[in-house]
């Protein structure tokens, strides 16, 4: 087992788990009024989809791993 | 439960005690008016400096071989002349100058929000000037205002300086306009809806994105290029892949923008002072309202016009080219505005209205060469030649400096309590409408002619009309200090105005002049537009303003 | 909204100066992010457009960024987001001890994501393949963005502890927390660029 699995395998776990929170806060927020609960909501959407894109790349999906 | 009482008022009712001494009253002051009046002088100071160039580079155009200065003093001469005028003397007299001045006044409240941020970038302005002009001393830039590489990043240290200090001014501005828009689009008094802004806060409502987005992108412009020159980091360097272009697109995208900040204000004072002296409603509101904002959304999306010669794929060339275009039309939906104001009008041709008169002609003939200059043929024969400094200085000098001496004629009894005096300010506007004209006029024909500008020496055939221009430049010298003298002399000897000697009817004028620390014993509730002169004044709760009673005290009502 | 939760003066009524001042600095705050935005979004341009500029991407020479550690200290950024939302969603709740953990919690990510920066700068400096950002634009253009995100990741690191601080000498109270609202804020940004620098950089 080498460092770089680690770190994906890593990726992997805690984005899931930071996509789920993310999302879930989302859904929580989602009637909260008020200029700031907007910025909030749209910064915790983009920040799922952070944690989305994280996940893919510990998967493989996207990006660049050297071979080895 | 229930909800407990409301004890102190809101920001409306709320009076700081007037600060006593010295400083803290016209030093470190908190108070936008004093704030404004800073920005003013220090511009002004800048204003002489940056002019002082300007007679320098005239001096040196009188002989077709120059000989007045060294050729790379005059390129950091007119490097620093531009820059100045831009950074230092324009933006700063219109936003921060006037802008501080007047308009919390007009929307009718007691001050800025930040007004501790507000002392901070008027602070950071002398300093970040002090900077640029100390940049003579280890070889000032050379590259002209618009500093493209790879000249900028060959010059000595002082282009780094340079950099720097106009970081600094951006970053002044860039707090400037975050000030004022949550100003205005929080503290306006009960009753002034967007629709009932006099104009003035339209353009500074407009200018506060402006300076606000766009400064901020100048500001990444100038720290790649300040690490590209002090730690080489290659974003402009093309031997390491950089690209030299790729400043221009940086470059261009403040500093389209920016020439609506020193414009979209200058608007806002003429579209004050016509109808105050017309006697009559401004014509087209709306229009001229929603026309500066058209021009502040559109202006970020000409910027590459400046750069039809510098490689641009043709398909791009031509969205700027129409683009540009369009941006005549809310341009030229003001122009007829404020004709049609004029028209039919009981006009009262004071100096205020004469620099108001002359900057719809000055600004119109700016506008026209503009519209050439984006036509792309056109554009590629007078790039670079002095058919562009005739174009910019119609429109910063007939435009936007003609509105600061509207400005001035008009707002120095508000400042001061006295009025400028009239007979040395026509002798000023004529002489300086007349010298102006004289001046760059030539440079038209000059520019179509081919000669290049921001160079020391010319071709012999230019040397008449250069040396005309150069004789005229002088006139125009001679009215600005006639105009020095006239404010030194009316603050102690001009006529006192009384707090509204053009009977004038937006909020500033019904208060006393100066204004007090305050700004309104009690914050008016408005009604309805300010320019209907038939009509009685759309304001209530200004019945004290003139009296000796005390300021509202905070809860009371 | 409950009485509670309402901002109150020293005699028990309702502070209407802060609620409009508060008012004030919530929007100039925002603006504030917005022109910061700008900052970053200029020179995202400046990259793209050296990405673009002719001659491939990763310049001849450079390897192309290894997305396996960045991945994780991605994760690592995120996850205090999502930390300093429940920080700040408990001290509105009123349990003050977990904003505080919640709280401590988003530093100590903070300062993981900075010193797996500086793991990564490492690599890159004293690596194989050397790229430093004087070396070319691959590492003017990644330096200087990620430099500047890890800057703000860094100032935000320092106000969250000043936060700690006043919230144990007790400076803020239930109706009274505009600096912990523009802390959350704050740092919600600092996060959401860094999706989009992780994107560009590793991702594109």
């Amino acid at each position: 087992m080498n460092a770089a699995l680690i770190e994906r395998l890593g990726a992997v776990i805690a984005g899931i788990v930071v996509g789920v929170v993310a999302f879930y806060a989302l859904y929580k927020d989602w009637h909260a009024t008020g200029v700031e609960n907007q910025v909030f909501k749209l910064m915790l959407l983009l920040l799922g989809i952070g944690a989305i894109l994280a996940l893919l790349a510990g998967l493989n999906v996207v990006g660049f791993a050297p071979k080895g | 439960m229930a909800v407990a009482a409301v004890s102190a008022g809101g920001i409306a009712d709320h009076i700081h005690p007037e600060p006593q001494g010295f400083v803290r009253r016209y030093v470190f002051s908190l108070d936008h008016k004093i704030i404004g009046i800073q920005y003013l002088i220090t511009a002004f100071v800048f204003f002489m400096l940056a002019g002082l160039l300007a007679e320098a580079i005239r001096t040196q155009l009188l002989n077709p071989n120059g000989g007045f200065v060294a050729a790379d003093t005059y390129n950091e001469i007119y490097s620093i002349h531009g820059s100045t005028m831009v950074w230092l003397v324009i933006i700063p007299m219109l936003t921060g100058g006037f802008g501080n001045l007047v308009f919390p006044l007009q929307i009718g409240a007691r001050d800025v929000a930040f007004p501790w941020l507000n002392m901070l970038s008027f602070w950071i302005f002398p300093v970040s000037g002090l900077m640029l002009f100390s940049s003579f001393l280890m070889g000032a830039p050379t590259a002209g205002w618009m500093e493209y590489p790879p000249v900028s990043l060959q010059g000595a240290a002082g282009t780094s300086m340079w950099a720097a200090a106009i970081f600094l001014v951006g970053v002044s501005s860039t707090m400037t306009g975050l000030n004022f828009l949550v100003t205005i689009l929080k503290m306006r008094a009960p009753g002034m809806t967007f629709t009932r802004m006099p104009l003035f806060v339209w353009g500074q409502f407009a200018t506060a994105p402006l300076l606000m987005i766009a400064t901020t992108a100048l500001a990444a412009a100038l720290a790649a290029l300040f690490i590209n020159r002090v730690f080489g980091v290659p974003f402009f360097d093309p031997t390491k892949g950089g690209s030299p272009v790729m400043w221009q697109h940086m470059f261009w995208f403040y500093s389209h923008p920016a020439v609506y900040i020193m414009i979209l204000p200058a608007f806002g004072i003429i579209s004050e002072v016509l109808p105050t002296f017309a006697r009559k409603p401004i014509f087209g509101y709306k229009l001229i309202a929603f026309s500066s904002m058209a021009i502040a959304l559109t202006g970020f999306m000409v910027w590459a016009h400046h750069m039809f010669t510098s490689g641009l794929a043709p398909f791009l060339q031509l969205p700027f080219m129409i683009i540009t275009f369009v941006i005549g039309v809310p341009t030229g939906i003001k122009i007829f505005s404020w004709t049609a104001t004029l028209w039919g009008g009981k006009i009262h041709y004071n100096t205020a209205m004469l620099f108001a008169i002359g900057f719809v002609g000055l600004f119109t003939i700016g506008g026209i060469t503009g519209i050439f200059l984006a036509a792309i043929p056109y554009d590629l024969h007078v790039h670079g030649t002095y058919f562009i400094v005739a174009h910019l200085h119609y429109v910063l000098v007939g435009g936007s400096l003609m509105g600061v001496f509207a400005g001035m004629y008009y707002w120095f009894p508000k400042m001061s309590g006295r009025v400028l005096n009239e007979t040395l300010g026509k002798l000023h506007f004529w002489l300086f409408f007349i010298g102006f004209n004289l001046t760059f006029l030539p440079m038209h024909w000059l520019g179509i002619e081919g000669m290049p500008r921001e160079v020391a020496t010319y071709d012999p055939q230019f040397a008449f009309l250069n040396q005309f221009a150069s004789y005229a430049s002088y006139l125009m010298t001679f009215a600005i200090l006639i105009f020095f003298v006239n404010v030194i002399w009316s603050i102690r000897n001009g006529k006192r105005s009384g707090p509204n000697p053009w009977g004038a009817r937006t909020l500033e004028w019904q208060i006393p002049s100066p204004p007090n620390y305050y700004n309104f014993k009690h914050v008016p509730t408005v009604y309805g537009l300010p320019y209907d002169f038939s009509q009685p004044l759309p304001y209530k709760g200004l019945d004290e303003e003139l009296t000796d009673a005390p300021p509202v005290a905070a809860g009371a009502h | 909204m409950t009485a509670a939760s309402l901002p109150l003066d020293s005699h028990g009524n309702v502070d209407q100066l802060y609620i409009e001042t508060r008012e004030l600095r919530l929007q100039g705050f925002l603006l504030f992010l917005v022109s910061d935005c700008v900052l970053f979004a200029s020179f995202i341009f400046a990259y793209l457009y050296l990405r673009n500029s002719g001659q491939g991407w990763p310049p001849p020479g450079i390897q192309r960024l290894d997305v396996a550690f960045a991945a994780w200290n991605s994760v690592v950024l995120f996850g205090s987001g999502a930390t300093m939302h429940y920080a700040l969603e408990n001290f509105k709740h009123g349990n003050f001890m977990r904003y505080m953990w919640f709280l401590l919690a988003t530093i100590v990510l903070g300062a993981g994501f900075l010193g797996g920066q500086a793991y990564e700068y490492t690599h890159l400096i004293y690596g194989e393949h050397v790229t430093w950002w004087g070396s070319g634009i691959f590492g003017a253009s990644f330096f200087t963005l990620t430099g500047m995100h890890g800057m703000h990741v860094f100032i935000g690191v320092c106000y969250l502890t000043v936060l700690v601080l006043q919230s144990a000498a007790g400076v803020y109270t239930r109706g009274k927390f505009f600096g912990i609202t523009a802390g959350t804020l704050y740092w919600h940004f600092v996060d959401v660029i860094w999706v989009v620098l992780f994107s560009i950089f590793y991702l594109l």
